[in-house]
């Protein structure tokens, strides 16, 4: 039997009546994650090894309550840690790109306001938040000034990032 | 009143230790229940909880009634659309041949015309609870057959309600061609009406019970399944197929969620009570005599079983392991099979068919959990033939 309905971005969801949901997700190295989510709250996951038919049992499987799970979920979207190397991960709704990025010192940014970069008529791309000293700065004001190593949150179409990048953060990536 | 409660404490815990030594060594919850009731009931020489099963008769009937309610919260149609026609087939060749077997070995053992209807649905239903457990618990949920397995449990669901409407009539023992249609009819009318209600209406009776408050809402969904049952008993059609129809109106509700989680240790706790009162009334002895019909009825269910995963995987295209996993763990026989005992014994049948029902439930409860788990063993000597080559 397939493995179900494509559910997006490669993962295919089947219903087990009685149960609760089947989603299975293919692995880099070729092998696969199922994750059954029960009805009762409770997830399993099975990892099956690079090769595997369908036929063979997993390589190793577990078992989460609904706390857990949602926590392990988590950990994974980069709630607590994202990686260095995927630091400008962008987020896509639709058409709509939510990114973060982080100003330096030497970025042309640095030490300008918002209204003076024209950021909005300029890029067409709109910040909505800065990250600063652990605080966070909601709907920054056209005269809130950019510091270096300031978070700034924004959110636009995805054809216009390259160019928000240019004007503010410079050469390099954010 | 402190003896009654005395004998009722006594049949939890007596049901919860002995089904707790069960799980050790990986047996199902279901049969181990009966077992405490025979173990701790009056024909068995020792301690007897309770002396007349028919104390426990009210208990024991919402035991059935939640059972039954439950299925028919669980009970969607989106599930056997989403499995299309070929699961309909899939389905169609399990109960063909495991109700056609159950049937012809009902007429063969020659109790009569209506223990055979019954013995059909003994042998020809299996268990939607001991099934999916054994799914977890086998961490089988990933496999190919899996969402066909319980494809097929969800046909068998299906059919158990329209059995059990068809059952009633029959059993009841109406004389005469009329009678009997107007027993049908009012079976089937029952089945219209409350799927109509179920189809067009469950918005309206999801918010005539509904409330924020968990309490106010138990208290009203469970008076809502128990007036169903009742209602569906006296106009003759089994309390089962009404609460299993109120059910069904209720998971068409947006409160059907909250009703599963909410009714679920109340389903437990009294089916637990139906499975050991069911056991009360079984004598050992009794079981011995009908040693040979348990063992035959054992391996046809087998065979059968074996035969329909076979075909079921032929038709999925599926290897010699799924294949046999399809058979085995279908295989295993427990709440239904002990419904319609209980039914077949309050309709006055053949005193046969209680320690019948008991003595094949329990062989088929340690049996069908083994076979199942050693199916990658089995499956090794499946001759080829019988396994489709196009994979």
């Amino acid at each position: 039997m397939n493995e179900g309905q494509p559910a997006g971005l490669g993962v295919f969801e089947v219903a087990l009546p009685g149960i609760g949901h089947r989603y299975t997700l293919p692995a880099a190295d070729g092998g696969r994650v199922v994750v059954v989510i029960h009805h009762s709250g409770r997830s399993d996951l099975y990892v099956f090894p690079p090769g595997a038919s369908v036929d063979q049992p997993p390589s190793a499987t577990i078992w989460l309550t609904d706390d857990q799970a949602r926590r392990f979920g988590a950990v994974l979207g980069g709630a607590y840690f994202k990686p260095a190397v995927v630091a400008d991960v962008e987020t896509v709704i639709g058409d709509l790109l939510i990114d973060w990025v982080t100003v330096r010192a030497d970025s042309p940014a640095t030490d300008y306001s918002i209204a003076e970069l024209e950021i909005r008529r300029r890029t067409r791309m709109t910040v909505v938040a800065i990250l600063r000293d652990g605080a966070t700065v909601l709907a920054p004001e056209p005269a809130e000034r950019i510091r270096a190593g300031d978070r700034l949150v924004v959110v636009g179409r995805q054809e216009d990032l390259g160019g928000f990048l240019r004007h503010v953060v410079g050469p390099g990536d954010g | 009143m402190g003896d009654e409660l005395l004998a009722l404490g006594g049949a939890f815990l007596a049901a919860g230790v002995v089904a707790r030594l069960g799980r050790r060594i990986g047996l199902p919850t279901i049969p181990l229940f009966m077992l405490a009731g025979i173990v701790f009931g009056p024909h068995t020489p020792g301690v007897a909880f309770v002396e007349d099963p028919r104390d426990l008769a009210l208990l024991a009937s919402l035991g059935l009634v939640f059972l039954l309610f439950y299925l028919g919260l669980e009970f969607t149609v989106d599930d056997l659309v989403d499995g299309g026609r070929r699961l309909a087939a899939a389905g169609g060749i399990y109960l063909a041949l495991n109700i056609g077997g159950g049937l012809a070995f009902g007429f063969a053992l020659g109790w009569g015309a209506r223990e055979a209807l019954v013995i059909a649905g003994v042998i020809g239903i299996s268990s939607s609870a001991i099934v999916t457990k054994l799914l977890v618990e086998l961490h089988r949920l990933a496999n190919p057959e899996t969402r066909l397995i319980l494809g097929i449990v969800v046909i068998e669901d299906l059919f158990v309600a329209l059995y059990l409407a068809i059952l009633q009539p029959v059993l009841s023992g109406t004389q005469g061609v009329a009678a009997t249609l107007t027993s049908f009819g009012k079976a089937f009318a029952f089945l219209i009406v409350l799927g109509s209600i179920a189809r067009w209406g469950s918005g309206f009776v999801g918010r005539l019970i509904s409330s924020d408050d968990d309490e106010l809402f138990t208290v009203c969904f469970i008076g809502l399944a128990v007036l169903a049952a009742g209602l569906a008993e006296e106009l003759g059609v089994s309390e089962a197929i009404g609460a299993f129809m109120i059910g069904v109106v209720l998971a068409a509700s947006p409160s059907a969620d909250r009703i599963k989680r909410l009714v679920l240790p109340l389903r437990d706790a009294f089916a637990a009570v139906f499975f050991f009162a069911f056991g009360l009334s079984i004598n050992v002895s009794d079981v011995a005599s009908v040693a040979g019909p348990i063992g035959g009825a054992v391996i046809l269910t087998v065979l059968v079983n074996a035969a329909a995963g076979l075909a079921a995987a032929r038709l999925y295209r599926l290897g010699a392991e799924p294949a046999t996993n399809v058979g085995l763990t279908i295989l295993a026989r427990g709440e239904f099979s002990l419904v319609l005992g209980a039914v077949a014994t309050a309709a006055g049948l053949d005193g046969r068919i209680s320690p019948f029902v008991a003595g094949y439930v329990l062989v088929l409860a340690i049996a069908g959990p083994l076979l199942a788990s050693r199916t990658p063993w089995i499956a090794r000597r499946v001759p080829a033939p019988l396994i489709s080559s196009r994979r």
